[in-house]
């Protein structure tokens, strides 16, 4: 994991007192909400339906045990006992008081944490992979290059204030579990011979208007892709719209100006750089960054453990748990295990104080100490022995952290929806609920198979419905809630926006539609190994519109 | 402004609501124009009594942020087509926070 050198101390040690300063000039009085707003946004701190929620930067994802203790603390101290792990693989906490956030920097700066650049119109938290470094389907480690563009774009003068928001995301596995086309620039990492590059796609995006990422460069080689970036940045912040926020986001230009002419645009701008405006990263610094991430000390151990083997022979409700929810490890002997924040009919994505206490403790003990927070809203530790994993899973459960539903109907991406946020129109946490409860079976959800069902509470999506396999979008009409659905979307490297299948939908009918989706892919699947979205891509949605809307 | 709300009609009875700056907390007006934390105690504004109340609430952006009208009944219960939200402003989320239900 990275450490901080002294100069990312000293700046974020005057950042939070920077703040400090603005918040209690706020308090007094003597600056007013508007001249304040930047000012707050610009450190993570929003405004929502009944409290501020203060946004807590988790680079690509990952902590080690003192961070999430610190998380933890913070959740107890400041907050009221639990934070929210977002679909940006950053922490939230929605109770937090105005007064009392300069103090929180300050205990997060301590384990090198900071709010900077989780909201506000500038490059937000460059996100990954989860299992990366654990994973052998990839082919190098991403987090190192995330942390030289996190590097690269904190604080960035140039691109403090571009048109909007702009979130970078960076994969290096053979499939795509960072998202990356539904990003404004999403990286794949590959390699040509020996030499390392990047994929570049430009200009995908979620909210109001969806669009897949055009792939404008098939190979940009290592040491160029900074510079490489600061032309796309440069083509946006010239180009991009300021005139109207709905077209503000770089997808918007791609999409206007066209994927070719966005592209020879930014080739040009690239050409145009001159030799001293270069980042040109040293080989030097590339391998400074590489040590902060090298694996750690894995034992020689064999590919499987009489222990685990024993423990699930004695538990099954432990041989369930593994079959769901781990992931195959590039080294012998070693898992990567998912932690559900999906209990049934409990807070997508929520964890209690006392539950990051655990994951810490696990991760210290058992796991490396290295924990990640996973775009689904999920943490993982992705370093476990299997000799350890029957213990790992009992601490797990003790602390109501076991559920085995990782990538099923029941692990759902919910936004916070109505119940918290001060933009959505319709509440998603208790549909999502409401959902689970119907499939809360473990061996009908499991029949079911790998399904992801993605709930956002407004066309912002925050909760990526466009992107979910089923989406669920929250909408208002005259003041009551109602649910559009959308089949066919995904996130990975076949990327789709999902298609709405009919009219929107009252709260309370949604879960019985979900099912008689479901239950129409069950009676159509070819065998059980024809996944959901495969069957959907197959059928196209009609054979599932006339199932939910024949009777109308 | 971090609220734009739907716009009411002046005879629409309204209170005037915000959060305090300090902590966050959603607040109302008072009929006599102090603000509360508590939802039953609102004041009910119409007409040009109602943008006095949100001039004064404006004049008192140190304290409280982002005044805005809400719609009430005239006995001061939330109304209109932002109920569900304001209900939800007032109670907290419909669903328990923090607990793990299994």
């Amino acid at each position: 994991m990275y450490r901080y050198d002294e100069f990312d101390a000293q700046i974020v040690k005057e950042r939070v007192d920077q703040f400090r300063g603005q918040v209690e000039r706020r308090l007094s009085g003597e600056i007013l909400e508007d001249e304040f707003k930047p000012l707050r946004l610009q450190n993570g701190v929003y405004l929502q339906l009944h409290a501020y929620m203060l946004r807590v930067a988790i680079p690509y994802g990952q902590l080690n045990a003192a961070r999430m203790r610190k998380l933890s603390k913070i959740a107890r101290d400041y907050d009221r006992g639990y934070g929210h792990m977002t679909t940006r693989q950053n922490i939230q906490y929605n109770w937090v008081a105005l007064k009392d956030i300069p103090d929180v920097l300050e205990e997060l700066a301590e384990v090198e944490m900071h709010a900077i650049q989780t909201s506000g119109n500038c490059i937000r938290n460059t996100t990954s992979d989860h299992f990366a470094g654990a994973t052998p389907d990839e082919i190098m480690d991403p987090r190192p290059w995330c942390e030289i563009i996190r590097q690269w774009s904190t604080f960035h003068p140039e691109f403090a204030f571009l048109p909007r928001k702009f979130k970078i995301a960076v994969n290096a596995a053979s499939h795509d579990r960072a998202a990356i086309r539904v990003h404004d620039i999403g990286l794949q990492m590959i390699k040509r011979g020996e030499q390392v590059g990047f994929e570049v796609h430009v200009g995908g995006g979620q909210g109001r208007t969806p669009i897949i990422a055009s792939m404008i460069n098939e190979f940009v080689p290592e040491g160029e892709i900074l510079d490489y970036l600061e032309a796309v940045m440069r083509v946006y912040n010239r180009f991009g719209r300021r005139d109207n926020k709905y077209k503000a986001r770089i997808k918007i230009l791609v999409t206007e100006t066209g994927p070719e002419e966005f592209t020879r645009l930014v080739e040009e701008e690239y050409a145009a750089q001159q030799v001293s405006e270069k980042i040109a990263l040293p080989q030097e610094e590339i391998d400074r960054i590489n040590a902060y991430f090298a694996p750690p000390a894995f034992e020689d151990k064999a590919e499987t453990s009489d222990a685990f083997e024993r423990a699930k022979a004695a538990d099954p409700a432990f041989a369930n748990w593994t079959s769901v929810n781990l992931h195959p490890h590039k080294v012998a002997g070693y898992t990567s295990v998912t932690i559900s924040l999906k209990p049934i009919a409990g807070l997508a994505g929520d964890a209690t104080d006392s539950q990051m206490a655990v994951m810490a403790h696990l991760a210290e003990t058992y796991g490396f100490d290295d924990i990640r927070v996973t775009h689904a809203q999920n943490v993982v530790l992705p370093h476990i022995a299997l000799d350890d994993l029957y213990n790992v899973y009992r601490e797990l459960d003790a602390a109501g952290l076991a559920t085995a539903n990782e990538s099923l109907i029941t692990d759902m991406i919910v936004c916070p929806g109505l119940d918290y946020c001060n933009l959505a129109n319709a509440r998603s946490i208790p549909v999502g609920q409401e959902i689970q409860k119907v499939f809360a079976d473990p061996a009908y959800e499991q029949d079911i198979g790998k399904l992801h069902i993605n709930i956002s509470g407004c066309i912002n999506a925050c909760g990526h419905h466009h992107v979910g396999h089923i989406g669920i979008l929250g909408v208002d009409r005259k003041g009551e809630e109602y649910y559009q659905i959308s089949l066919g979307g995904r996130a990975d490297e076949k990327a789709a926006v999902g298609q709405i299948i009919g009219k929107a939908l009252r709260h309370e009918e949604v879960p019985g539609a979900v099912k008689t989706i479901v239950d129409t892919y069950r009676d159509l699947r070819t065998t059980k190994d024809e996944k959901f979205i495969e069957a959907v891509e197959r059928l196209g949605v009609e054979p599932f519109q006339e199932a939910i809307y024949a009777a109308d | 402004m971090t609220s734009v709300r739907p716009k009411l009609k002046p005879d629409t009875p309204k209170t005037v609501t915000a959060w305090n700056t300090a902590s966050g907390n959603v607040v109302w007006m008072r009929a006599d124009q102090s603000w509360t934390e508590d939802a039953s105690e609102v004041g009910v504004f119409t007409g040009d009594a109602a943008e006095a109340a949100l001039e004064h609430a404006k004049t008192q952006e140190g304290s409280i942020t982002d005044p805005y009208f809400m719609e009430v009944t005239e006995e001061g219960e939330v109304a209109g087509r932002e109920t569900l939200r304001e209900t939800i402003r007032a109670n907290g989320p419909t669903v328990p926070y923090g607990v793990i239900i299994q």
